[in-house]
């Protein structure tokens, strides 16, 4: 009855609940209401049993933007991007994974807790839960999947963990060297290590043939591949959750943006990924197709690289701050992803621990004027260089005209964007860039690359902000960390470090046949999931 | 001739190697590819580990000796992005190319030497300033475009034909004509040239004065001796068919090694573009080496030259 349980689990608001979370119902103790029941039982089995006998039906299609690799059907490789969760949500399960409305919903863990001094996670293995083979999920094989992760930040999890032990087959214990409080946050999102494989099976076929013929414990049982080209899933029915509705997933790579559309037109596709601008209006326009946009965790921002240099008309806040009320976020918005993107003024992505509530960005080119004269600069400057990822050229263009509307004067510099990041990394550009981050993790990851000295992305750096996110690394209280952290953010904003744009919108369409689509429910995730909820049309 | 032949040999053997070395730079300058394989904003030792479980972290030239040491047993490498190796990935996309290849092919030589024909025989009239008009579009129209607009009137507004994949004859229809109408203008104007050349010569004069029929002296005797130098592009033009067709294979997602070398560029999948690239280099070489030693089995004075 593990399908039931799903119903009553109570959402957590934070994984860092010190409380272990148990999820079985009371038993039920009374004879005179097991009687009852067992008179009830000939009454209930006449009954149409509704959930417990629908079968997976029929087929969805998605065209998706990108080559599908073989590389994430192995959540060993998982590295720090977005894209592979799109087939691991699928194939695979967690035992903490974000689901719609929990951004740490118990799935292959039953629960967990935390010891008071921080130093060990205990979580309870889902009974009933199997792989694709039968085989039930054990700790044994939280254990193996733990030690057996080689993606991204996997040296940063695996030095903080002392020893992974398995008193029985369905606890794990994690005992951490110190304190870590982000341990459930790279456990359960920022990396691929609490995603479970099945350690006899990979132990049989070899590192190489799992990723010929991987099996899970996911909602959805491989089937085929063709590098680069489809991916065919097919349901499985004793997924611990629910029965998922659909009984076979095809992903169909489409890389031309306009092919996918016609795709979808013609109901060759259901689903359809990435759509931008007018394709996204063409497709807005027609009968019997549905915007499906999803705002994913990457917020876009300007940043000024120079304003740590006094020479520079950047160093005065003023006129970081005319930049910023220069922006006409919305009209950009509505122009380039119909008004879905979500306007920010945080370089944390909404719904992200420890995210603090900035206030909503303004636009006020009378105001950034005024600053601008204010600061010197009453017939504007000119500004340099605006550095940006070719991909996000049109965003660059419109900040910039917007820009240049009240004197910053500066040239796009659209570069490819392995390049683009490149120089970004190296510290090389100078006056403007245009950056985003879709990186997982918390507030606390995004400070630490973003803003903190000695950040990847960091060209100067203010001491107190230094110093605040050095005192919240070692705080285990979780209230006082949350508050040291929300300060940093603070002062990011007050500051005008960076000045925010928006939290990009991904669009997406579904067609016709399509009855829940998957999108958006699993907050800042641009894909379908979780897939078993996704159903067709009138089912 | 043995040393004719083993002579060119040499000469392709030292393309080969200047074609890898080339490729193989060349691939580099273009930037780094654990940026694309991790998510922007990702810590610095992440991007250090890909980065070395690429080896990427070598110097360039012992890359390049690995690259080479590896390519003398047979071995291109494994895919940055696909984690398969790239022989592999290489050998399950050919076919497609060559099916497409065949089929725009087919298209080609279809409309250009009938029109060719036309064009030569009508000099100056209006089928010759067609075929102009037609072979300037064809060389003219970027492929993207065609395709997108073939994809739109068949499959979006007159629903005949799927909009992309493969796996029936429908699917080929769209990829083969936007392909083969580019090679379709190149066969054409060699046709009409060709055919211009053998018209005026004096054996087709003769023909016309012994009174043979104008047909006849067209398809009979100009055609024939016009179509060599046409089929010899045909050959030439097939090999690269296979090897170029990115952007159609990317229109109309065709399974394809164009595609496939599309994949390997937007990731930086070094091992892939490398290997699509030397590939192709070694068919067109092959076939250029053919041709060679055809020619000097007809013609003596090739292989006796020094």
């Amino acid at each position: 009855m593990a399908t039931l349980h799903v119903g009553h689990v109570p959402a957590l608001s934070s994984y860092s609940s010190r409380q272990c979370v148990r999820h079985d119902r009371h038993p039920i103790r009374s004879t005179r209401r097991h009687l009852l029941a067992l008179l009830a039982l000939p009454f209930l089995a006449s009954l149409p049993a509704a959930d417990a006998a629908a079968k997976p039906e029929g087929q969805l299609t998605w065209g998706v933007h990108v080559s599908l690799a073989p590389l994430w059907f192995d959540p060993a490789d998982t590295q720090g991007m977005i894209t592979p969760f799109m087939v691991m949500y699928a194939l695979h399960d967690a035992m903490v994974k974000p689901m719609p409305g929990n951004p740490a919903a118990p799935s292959l863990a039953e629960s967990w807790s935390m010891s008071p001094d921080g130093l060990t996670y205990e979580f309870v293995v889902r009974k009933g839960a199997t792989f694709h083979n039968g085989k039930p999920v054990t700790a044994e094989d939280v254990k193996f999947s733990f030690e057996r992760y080689r993606g991204t930040s996997a040296k940063a999890i695996k030095e903080r963990v002392a020893a992974v032990e398995t008193p029985d087959p369905h606890k794990v214990v994690f005992k951490l060297k110190e304190p870590w409080p982000d341990f459930l946050t790279f456990y359960s999102s920022a990396t691929g290590a609490g995603w479970i494989v099945p350690k006899a099976y990979v132990e049989e076929v070899g590192e190489e043939g799992y990723k010929k013929a991987p099996i899970g414990a996911g909602p959805y049982k491989f089937v085929s591949f063709t590098p680069g080209l489809e991916l065919t899933f097919e349901a499985f029915e004793q997924y611990w959750r629910k029965v998922p509705n659909v009984k076979r997933l095809v992903f169909k790579v489409i890389p031309d943006e306009s092919t996918r559309l016609a795709a979808l037109k013609r109901g060759e596709i259901d689903i359809v990924y990435s759509i931008r601008g007018e394709l996204a209006e063409e497709l807005q326009r027609t009968k019997g197709l549905t915007l499906k946009p999803t705002v994913i965790s990457a917020p876009f921002w300007i940043y000024f690289p120079d304003q740590w240099d006094p020479k520079s008309p950047w160093h005065d806040p003023r006129v970081r701050q005319a930049a910023s009320l220069a922006i006409d976020r919305k009209t950009i918005n509505e122009a380039l992803t119909l008004g879905h993107s979500k306007l920010t003024g945080s370089m944390i992505p909404y719904g992200f621990e420890y995210y603090w509530q900035p206030p909503e960005p303004t636009f006020d080119p009378v105001k950034a004027k005024q600053l601008l004269a204010e600061a010197g600069h009453p017939k504007g400057f000119d500004a340099g260089d605006y550095y940006c990822d070719s991909s996000y050229a049109n965003l660059g263009e419109a900040v910039l005209n917007n820009l240049q509307a009240v004197g910053i004067r500066a040239r796009l510099r659209p570069l490819e964007r392995a390049a683009f990041f490149k120089g970004y990394s190296e510290k090389s550009y100078k006056n403007i860039i245009q950056g985003a981050s879709g990186a997982f993790g918390n507030a606390a990851t995004r400070l630490e690359a973003f803003v903190v000295k000695g950040g990847s992305y960091v060209y100067g750096s203010y001491p107190d902000i230094d110093a605040l996110f050095q005192q919240q690394a070692s705080e285990v209280d979780i209230k006082k960390r949350e508050a040291i952290l929300q300060k940093m953010q603070q002062l990011v904003q007050e500051r005008t470090i960076y000045a925010h744009i928006w939290q990009l919108a991904f669009i997406n369409g579904a067609g016709p046949r399509v009855g829940e689509a998957g999108l958006g429910l699993i907050s800042g995730h641009a894909y379908s999931a979780p897939y078993e909820d996704v159903t067709l049309a009138g089912k | 001739m043995t040393r004719y032949i083993l002579r060119r040999l040499a000469y392709s053997a030292v393309s080969l190697f200047l074609l890898s070395l080339t490729i193989f730079l060349f691939v580099r300058i273009t930037g780094d590819p654990t940026t694309l394989l991790v998510e922007p904003g990702a810590s610095q030792a992440d991007i250090d580990a890909v980065r070395q479980r690429l080896g990427l972290d070598r110097s360039i030239w012992v890359q390049y000796a690995s690259f080479m040491a590896s390519l003398a047993q047979g071995d291109f490498g494994q895919s940055f992005y696909y984690r398969t190796p790239v022989f592999e990935l290489y050998l399950s996309r050919l076919p497609n190319s060559l099916l497409l290849a065949l089929a725009a092919m087919v298209f080609s030589l279809l409309i250009g030497i009938p029109s060719g024909i036309l064009a030569a025989v009508r000099v100056g009239r209006f089928w010759d300033r067609a075929g102009k008009v037609f072979a300037l579009l064809g060389l003219s129209l970027p492929s993207f475009w065609v395709g997108l607009v073939l994809i739109l009137f068949f499959s979006v507004y007159l629903q005949w034909l799927p909009s992309s994949g493969s796996g029936t004859a429908l699917h080929l229809i769209m990829p083969a004509f936007a392909l083969g109408w580019y090679f379709a203008a190149a066969h054409m104007r060699l046709t009409r040239s060709s055919m211009l050349e053998v018209l005026g010569s004096e054996y087709i004069k003769l023909a016309r004065l012994k009174g043979l029929p104008e047909s006849l002296v067209i398809t009979k005797h100009a055609f024939k001796n016009a179509l060599i130098p046409v089929l010899t592009l045909a050959g030439i033009n097939l090999v690269i068919m296979v090897n170029v067709a990115v952007v159609v294979e990317t229109v109309f997602a065709w399974p394809g090694i164009g595609r496939l070398l599309y994949e390997g560029i937007t990731f930086r999948d070094f091992p892939v573009v490398q290997a699509v690239v030397l590939l192709g280099g070694v068919m067109i070489v092959a076939v250029n080496l053919l041709i060679d030693i055809l020619y000097a089995v007809i013609d003596p004075r090739i292989r006796l030259e020094r």
